[in-house]
């Protein structure tokens, strides 16, 4: 068997193996390490030795066998040191489960919400998905976020501490809290996409392994609640961005903004995909600000030409996003959105108000895009002035030297 | 009237078993683990067809134990109380025969259990007869 098709085959057992063990044995933190080993294992035999009759099972057996090896290394530790693993039962296990939900066996769920438990940082839970849903390795994250593998390792061992002091249950959360939880988990996919559709920081702009590996998990959640109106808007979202990446960049790893991108590039299966999944969600019911967006994002890949782009529903669209969430970035977009349908000049007035806001203070978005504005307006020094005060606030190289061209095409002749 | 027997092993013992030599004990080959699968297999077949067995069961390593004690008036869980070298439950069979000495005619059986590892003085198998209700236990 390739190598490649064993890895797509571990990436999506990789969950499964670890739901399993961590069910039957508990010990989060060492069956996930156990699961890697298995993994490794897998990987290291299967190109060359075939498939086990039962995949699943084979490393279910394997990680087990592991999970006893590193337990039992841990209690001998343990003794050696005269302190004991002890841990306070929660409360509620002492009462009888009389609101005890009915059984989810769907593991890989379960596994996200824990990943994304609130207790951890977004950079741990981003990490930590990864590796324990994700199947990825721990160097390959390292690279994927530009650190070292040493950080990272860190980074995940300490978020696997504190859901063991955490205590998390290993079920599905119940009622209320499955929501809140599911919208962490959701978060944490969005931020995973954008990590790597336009890094923060490093000398390329986007590291598609982790766009891609984002919608992979956004599918999966997607496979697992078909009916849910934002998980199906996040994938839709995810689709229709990553739909125009081809066209994003020019030969030269330079940014090429929307408007002049060559729509030829954009990947039409994709586009029908995501434009499909936002449909159907948004017919659903009321719509989530994940379908908000991708409904955005689908007016713009079904424009023919950027200038056939329907502004006045994105605009609209993005007023219904602002009354769900006071967001600095939709209301930047928003004001785009009116200048393109009202004129430069009522983009800007937008703009002033947002000035004032704490959090966009040190965003290099706001002045881009009055540079923009500005440039529309024809006001050539003012705007050259913002794209660079903009290129100063931005550490991604592909997006100063977009900033900084946009400046020094405006010094020269009027 | 229903027996349980009871045997016991270490985590050694189960080391030994998964093919490992611990504490002096040598590790199983994959012969001496087929033979061992086949003499259960015939135990566990002969009680089912003379409508003894009810259940039979058995545990994984003793590392995986957890125990819960009262500390300071609070349920507290210890993970993996048992020390390398300590013999603990490995596995149970639930009988129900005529007689105590039936029981024990079953249990006895079971010193025979091939492997390099010899039911050894120091080993040991259990028979208790179960109590049927409480009123049995307030005797």
């Amino acid at each position: 068997m390739p190598e490649t098709e064993v890895e797509d085959l571990l990436r999506q057992l990789a969950p499964q193996v670890l739901g399993a063990v961590v069910r039957r044995y508990g010990h989060f933190e060492q069956a996930e390490d156990a699961t890697q080993e298995a993994l490794i294992a897998a990987a290291a035999q299967w190109p060359d030795e075939g498939l086990p009759d039962h995949p699943r099972g084979w490393l279910i057996t394997v990680a087990s066998r592991r999970l006893t090896d590193l337990l039992r290394a841990d209690q001998a530790r343990q003794r050696r040191e005269d302190t004991v693993a002890r841990w306070v039962l929660p409360d509620h296990w002492l009462a009888p489960a009389a609101d005890r939900p009915p059984a989810d066996h769907d593991d890989t769920l379960i596994l996200l919400f824990m990943c994304c438990h609130p207790a951890l940082t977004p950079a741990s839970q981003i990490a930590l998905t990864l590796r324990a849903v994700g199947g990825l390795a721990t160097a390959e994250i390292a690279r994927a976020f530009l650190v070292p593998e040493e950080t990272m390792t860190r980074r995940i061992s300490r978020a696997k501490q504190q859901i063991k002091v955490s205590a998390v249950p290993f079920r599905m959360p119940a009622g209320e809290e499955r929501a809140g939880r599911l919208a962490a988990v959701l978060h944490v996919l969005y931020l995973i996409f954008t990590e790597g559709y336009a890094s923060t920081s490093g000398p390329s702009l986007h590291r598609t392994e982790l766009a891609a590996e984002a919608i992979r998990l956004a599918r999966l959640v997607h496979r697992l609640l078909p009916e849910d109106g934002e998980v199906t808007g996040l994938l839709a979202l995810m689709l229709l961005t990553d739909a125009r990446r081809p066209a994003r960049t020019g030969p030269g790893g330079e940014l090429i903004l929307m408007a002049e991108q060559d729509r030829n590039l954009w990947n039409a299966a994709q586009i029908a995909e995501g434009v499909d999944l936002v449909t159907t969600a948004l017919a659903r019911g009321p719509a989530g600000p994940y379908q908000l967006q991708a409904a955005i994002a689908a007016v713009h890949d079904e424009a023919p030409t950027a200038d056939a782009t329907d502004w006045p529903q994105i605009m609209a669209l993005y007023e219904l996003l602002m009354r769900l969430s006071d967001n600095p970035v939709v209301r930047l977009n928003h004001a785009v959105a009116v200048a393109m349908v009202r004129g430069p000049r009522a983009g800007l007035d937008l703009l002033a108000g947002l000035g004032a806001d704490e959090r966009m203070r040190q965003d290099h978005r706001l002045p881009a895009v009055s540079g923009h504005l500005l440039e529309m307006a024809g006001e050539r020094d003012a705007a050259r002035a913002a794209y660079l005060a903009a290129a100063q606030r931005t550490s991604n190289l592909p997006q100063q030297r977009y900033l900084h061209a946009r400046a020094a095409r405006l010094t020269g002749d009027r | 009237m229903k027996y349980m027997i009871l045997v016991y092993g270490s985590q050694q013992d189960y080391d030994s078993m998964a093919g490992k030599a611990a504490g002096g004990k040598p590790a199983w080959s994959a012969a001496d683990f087929a033979a061992m699968g086949a003499f259960m297999e015939g135990f566990n077949k002969d009680l089912a067809e003379s409508g003894e067995l009810v259940d039979t069961r058995g545990l994984t390593a003793p590392v995986h134990t957890r125990r819960i004690q009262l500390r300071n008036d609070v349920p507290v869980v210890t993970d993996g109380p048992y020390a390398e070298s300590q013999e603990v439950l490995a596995g149970y069979w639930i009988v129900d025969c005529d007689s105590f000495d039936r029981a024990t005619e079953i249990a006895a059986r079971l010193s025979r259990i091939p492997g390099p590892r010899q039911i050894g003085e120091h080993e040991v198998i259990d028979v208790r007869p179960i109590a049927e209700s409480r009123d049995e236990l307030d005797v």
